[in-house]
This record gives C-alpha cells, structure tokens and sequence, in this order.
C-alpha cells in the first residue's frame, strides 16, 4: 500500500512516500538555516515557506521513489544551501513551474492513499498542508488519511528502509516516551492506534526547556544539540542540583517551566565571567534536572503498568545522553527500549506520518467529508474509549 | 516638508532617519501611543523655539517631553525612591508625569521654553515601542506635545492635521512620519507628583488610579487573579474581543497567567505555545458566573500566542490575529509588547489589558495590570 504523506505541523515542509512501513522517500525542507538567521522559529515564513515549498517538497518525494526503488536507501534531507539540490532543480523554476501535473500524474497513479497531520501544531501551517492534501486527493481521486502528529512519533522507531530493516516486529504493549521542542508525552501503547495518554507536560516542553535555557545562558537557536556537546564535555555532571519539578507527585504529568525560574535566580547571582568559566556546569546540571525528570516519571510509569518495552520518539530522543538513561532504565527492569533508526526520523518529517497512516488505513479510518475535515491545534492521541 | 508613509518593512529605517532630522534640529510630525506628535530635541533651544513658533504656545506654558526609559528619565529629574516606586506602576504607559527641574542635577540641558512657570517638567514614557526605539537612538529627551495648534484639537491621522494648518505652517515641518489613523486613545493622563498629594491636572483614557499592582505568593495566586481579572472584563466581551498583553521575563509565569484564564472559561489542556508560537482553544463551558449569558459561548475561541521565538515585527503580520478579532474571542500574548503594530491593530477593535509579571524573590511575583479604557 503506497502512501503520499505530508507533514506541515509546525515549521517544517516535509513529505514521504510509504509502502506499509517502508520508507520510499522522505523529504524535509528544513529551515535550520533561516532560524539562524532569525533567532527562532519563524511563523510567518513558516506559512509562506510551507506554501512556497510544499509542491517541491512532494514532487521530490514522488521522483525519488522512481529513482531510489531499489536501493537500500531513501531518506534524504534538503537544505536549503545544499549543492545537489540546486543542481537538480532551482527553487525559483520550481515555483514558477509549480505541481505540473503532467508530470506527477504518473506518480501519483502509483499511490494508493494521500496522509496528512490535522494536528496537534500551529494552526496556519496546519491548514497548508491539509489544503495542499484535499488539493491532490481531489485532482487524484484519493482517499485522504487523517494522522495525528503524536501518532507519528510514535510509530515513527518502526519505519523501515526500503529493504525493510530494521525488522522489529511488533509487541504490544509499549511505553511510548514522546520528547521534542512541542512536547512531551507518556503514552500507553496498547495495540495499533489504542493510545493512553498516561502524563504529559502542563507547561512547557523539555526540549523547549533546554531552548529556553539556552537563550538565557545567551546563546542561539537551536540550543538543544549545542547544550548536549557542552554537557558531555563535564561528563553529564549534576554540579548544581536544579530541583526535579514534579518529582513528588503521583500523576505522571512532567513540568519544565519552574526550572527556568531555578536558572534566572542562579544567574541573577553570578557575573558575566562566572557564568562564562562555568557554562558548560550549567548546561550539564540543567540538561541533568530535565531528563532526569523525564526519567523519574517513566519509571513510574513502568512500575504503574507493568509494561517494560519502551519506544522514544520527537526531536529530543536523538539526544544521546537521554538515549543512555533510558537504556539504563531498560536494563534495571529487565525491559528493553527502541529509538528511530535514523535522526531524520526523530525530528518531525512525513514518513512516520506514513508509517501510521498505514495502519489507520488498514483500519478503514480515513477523512469522510473533505469540507468538514479542519486542523486540530490542540489534537489529543487519546483513543476514544 | 518630506512625507515618509510608515511599514513594517520601513520602522528602522524610518526611525534612523528621524533620529538623523532630530539631531539636526528638525521638526518632525509623528505617531505615537495617543495622538501625533511635534517632535523637536529638547535640549536644542532653537529647535524648540521653531516649535512653540509653529504651535503658537503661550509663554510659560509647559511642553512635556518623551525620554526613551526609566533611566533616562532619572537623569533628568531627582526622585526619591517612594516616587520611583510609583512611577514604575504606571510606566511605561499613558501618562504624564509631572516634576520638578533642577538645572543643575539634569545631564541634559533642556531648553527653558519646556519648563512652566514653577519650573516643572512633564515628562512621557509610552508603552509605544517606536518611540521608545526613537528616543533610544537620538540618546536625547525629545518633546512629546501633540501636533495641533495651541487649544486645538489633537490630531489622529495626518491628513486630518495637514488640513487643518497653513502652507506657511508646513513649511515650518521637515519630516512627517504617517503611521495611518491612529486608534482613537486619548491625549495621556497628566499627573503632577511635585506636591506630596498628587494631583491628576489632565484625565486621559487611563487614571492613575485605575492601575493596580498585586502580589502573587504562588502559581495559584497567579492563576487566582488572572480569573478575577477576567471575571470583571467579561462583559465586555459581548461586543469585542478582550486582549491580554503578557509582559516579563522567561518563567516569571506568564503561561501560568494564561492558564489561570484558560481555567475560568473551561480549558484545562493549555501549556506553553512557544514552539509553535500559538495555540488555539474553543471556550467549550461556561463558569457559573456567565451562565446567565451562554450564547456567548458558542464558537467562541481563546488564542495563546507566545512571540519570544519571533524576530521580526515583519512576521507577526503573517500570523492571522486579525481573524480572531471578534467579540466574545480572548487572545493572550505573551511578549505581545513586542510588536507595537500588533498591539495598535488589536487596541482598535479590542479592550487591552496589559499584564506585567516580574519576580519578587522565590515564588513571588509583582503583577502590574492595566489598561487603556475604563477602569479594570
């Protein structure tokens, strides 16, 4: 079953095509580089970029099945400096050319179901990638396949390459730890698409934590890698023992937001040249206080359930630090914990979006009114019970 | 007279170039947080003299001046500290203050003409980042008077000032900056603070005495008062949206603000919107108090909006907040004083509450509310 997914929930263009869980393309526009020019994420060119872009994201996403069927290999990320690309077509004649359908109806007609986030994320670069889906649905008749973001992440450690590694075949039930700058959430994954949210973050997420703290230490975006090279240096030492917000409760809910308050009033009392000479102290204890509060509640979450397979997903699972606590965790209750195989497949991209539409299609859920089909900014993964 | 039409593409440039004009001892027309202004440099005697020529001020009668901050603002006149404390409650913001001069304490030698007759100064911070961001690049005070004829009245788009002057007047202008129609605020509220009893002399659309200061002890107390807050605006939502303006540094609270909102009108699922800048919610039940008026409920949304992730004034255009602009809708900004645009284009067809969180030693916060328009 061939999928055409599209991705747009946030500030990424990004597209894939799927057969089951093999990933025949996937293809992310990154704008790394313009959040370095800018600061942050940047919303508007978010929209502009996601509609600008979005026609090239998904005609290279369908050339490259063509090109790539067969080889082991099809993830590919672009950027927006990146030689080949230019060599291979120029932004600008892309535009001015737009979706030509003589040429992707071929493609198209190899596809089978269209997939696309309707949520959780930000509501204008949502509404792109859903226009953009009902756009082809209609064009090519397709049935389009509704997919949460959350969804994604979490299928996203079963993806396959085109050769169908890594195998990992499915047992239920998982703990599913989903981490990234937008969220974080523990999820009771009892069988496909049967989602429990088990505790997620009240206010700001972990890797938005790191973000955060980053920007207040003063340096750039993103701040999460950066932080983790300068943690490793000092060996992921805990030299100011930030508190573990949440530690005490009984629910399984995280909060971030109070270790920002913990910093402001640390840095309040060093000056410029303390805060220079001990930075990567400060990096390591913050970046310690996060995870471990992530781990103190997945602990909990295993004892509470019983259930000892985890699976991580987001932006924030690439981080190897965290990787390791929670291998660690495995082991001591005997359990054992799957990652995405590839980084381009923690941070947010079209493939795990495919990935679970497969599973939502073999379910018979797909979108039955195209007018009615709308964002949801605040999706919850909650099944309905 | 050079007309220079005001867009988010232009403000740095315009505010550099302005800045320039100004220092040469230019007469500029230009928009601020109430009406438009005359600015001259007010340390530059001739500059001000052109000015009190074109407004045909009588003599000893004070014109007020803008500074670019507190700092400044010190440096100009002596305060004790029970009169910071008060001014840093209401400003930035609408007002005037009053005080008096003292020629040899001020690091700018301000022209007499601005002083009254009991040698008092008035003095402008606005809540208005294009003239704050002016101010800041002239490193001067810059006089703040309203750009109309003395006793005439003040003046909220620029075709409607040009028409009403002279050609022999217009000449007298080197530069107008035209910032559109500006939203109908009132001239600033004037107090005078020279006395131990303080006197409001001219009454805008903010009295001093309708801006409140809390302390929050705890997350809840902050909550707490983000719905009593909301409680006593929310009849005003039946015809307009009510914005709120979160200001203060990162983890001061503001998200909890907001969820202290997102409480009294039924959402329980709000966290912090600043990686995808906002989130929007349905306002889904009604609190006991707003039984009396379901319809109001019915599609109506709030938007949690965080612009700390954004640069440019440029893309806060992008974000679609106009669509939200509809009576029974409640829009929180974090960082919202970010974008002086925003906030003008929102203040137009919403009540504005400005919310100001700073910490106060562990759990404590300071929370200054205010707002343009009736008392909160």
């Amino acid at each position: 079953m061939k999928i055409l997914s599209i991705e747009t929930s946030c500030d990424e263009t990004a597209a894939a095509v799927t057969d089951g869980r093999r990933v025949l393309s996937n293809v992310v526009y990154s704008q790394v580089l313009l959040h370095k020019k800018w600061g942050g994420v940047v919303p508007s060119i978010a929209r502009k970029a996601h509609e600008e872009r979005i026609d090239f994201v998904i005609n290279d996403a369908l050339k490259k099945t063509a090109r790539h069927s067969g080889r082991s290999e099809a993830t590919d990320r672009i950027l927006t400096k990146n030689r080949s690309y230019r060599e291979h077509s120029s932004l600008q004649d892309d535009k001015r050319s737009r979706i030509s359908n003589f040429d992707i109806r071929a493609y198209m007609n190899n596809i089978d179901y269209i997939a696309v986030t309707y949520g959780p994320g930000l509501a204008i670069a949502l509404e792109v990638g859903i226009n953009k889906a009902i756009e082809l649905a209609k064009m090519y008749k397709k049935k389009i396949i509704p997919v949460n973001h959350m969804e994604g992440h979490i299928y996203s450690s079963f993806a396959q390459n085109s050769a169908s590694n890594p195998k990992r075949p499915f047992e239920f039930p998982y703990l599913a730890l989903l981490v990234s700058g937008g969220h974080t959430e523990l999820v009771l994954w009892e069988d496909h698409l049967k989602f429990k949210i088990l505790g997620q973050t009240v206010d700001d997420a972990a890797g938005e934590a790191l973000d955060k703290a980053s920007k207040m230490l003063g340096f750039g975006y993103p701040g999460g890698a950066l932080i983790e090279v300068l943690a490793k240096k000092v060996n992921n030492k805990d030299f100011y023992k930030f508190p573990r917000p949440m530690r005490g409760s009984k629910d399984l809910n995280f909060s971030f937001s109070g270790l920002k308050t913990s910093l402001y009033y640390l840095l309040k009392d060093m000056n410029e040249r303390e805060k220079i000479s001990k930075l990567n102290d400060l990096v390591s204890s913050f970046q310690e206080a996060v995870f471990e509060s992530i781990i103190i509640k997945t602990r909990k979450a295993i004892e509470q359930t019983g259930v000892k397979k985890l699976v991580l997903g987001g932006g924030v699972s690439a981080n190897k630090r965290l990787r390791n606590l929670l291998r660690d965790l495995a082991k001591k209750h005997s359990g054992n914990v799957l990652f995405p195989a590839k980084k381009e497949l923690c941070t947010d991209n079209a493939a795990m979006i495919g990935v679970a539409a497969f599973y939502k299609a073999k379910a018979g859920i797909f979108v039955k009114n195209f007018k009615t089909f709308e964002r949801q900014p605040r999706l919850s993964i909650n099944s309905k019970s | 007279m050079r007309l220079i039409k005001l867009t988010p593409q232009n403000t740095k440039e315009i505010v550099r170039h302005t800045a320039k004009v100004l220092k040469k001892g230019g007469l500029v027309v230009f928009p601020s947080d109430t009406v438009y202004g005359l600015l001259v440099d007010a340390t530059n005697k001739q500059a001000v003299d052109k000015l009190i020529e074109f407004k045909e001020r009588p003599a000893g009668k004070a014109i007020s001046i803008f500074v670019s901050d507190m700092k400044m603002l010190k440096k100009i006149v002596k305060i004790n500290n029970t009169k910071i404390n008060l001014l840093n409650n209401i400003l930035p913001g609408p007002f005037t203050v009053v005080l008096d001069y003292d020629k040899k304490y001020s690091k700018f030698k301000l022209s007499k003409n601005l002083m009254s007759e009991k040698n008092t100064i008035g003095l402008r911070f606005p809540f208005y980042s294009l003239i704050n961001s002016l101010i800041a690049e002239v490193k001067k005070p810059v006089t703040a008077t309203s750009a109309n004829l003395s006793g005439g009245n003040p003046a909220y788009s620029i075709s409607a000032l040009l028409h009403r002057i002279s050609k022999k007047k217009k000449d007298m202008i080197d530069l107008v900056v035209d910032g559109g129609k500006l939203p109908r605020n009132k001239p600033s509220t004037v107090v005078d603070l020279t006395s131990e009893k303080i006197k409001q002399l001219r009454m805008g659309d903010l009295s001093l005495f309708g801006n409140y200061k809390y302390i929050s002890k705890s997350e809840e107390g902050t909550k707490k008062l983000a719905k009593v807050i909301l409680k006593d605006n929310i009849k005003e939502t039946e015809n307009k949206s009510l914005v709120y303006i979160l200001k203060g540094p990162l983890g001061a609270g503001k998200t909890v603000f907001a969820k202290g909102l997102g409480e009294y009108l039924g959402i329980k699922n709000i966290i912090s919107p600043s990686f995808v800048i906002y989130y929007e919610y349905v306002i889904q039940t009604q609190s006991e108090k707003r039984k009396a008026k379901p319809r109001l409920d019915r599609g109506k949304k709030m938007v949690h909006a965080d612009l700390f992730n954004v640069r440019d004034e440029e893309e806060i255009k992008h974000l679609g907040f106009e669509k939200y602009i509809k009576p029974g809708n409640i829009i929180c900004i974090e960082w919202g004083e970010k974008s002086s645009n925003l906030v003008k284009s929102l203040s137009s067809k919403s009540k504005v509450i400005y919310v100001d969180i700073s910490y106060d030693g562990g759990d404590r916060r300071k929370i200054n509310v205010s707002s343009v328009g009736k008392k909160i």
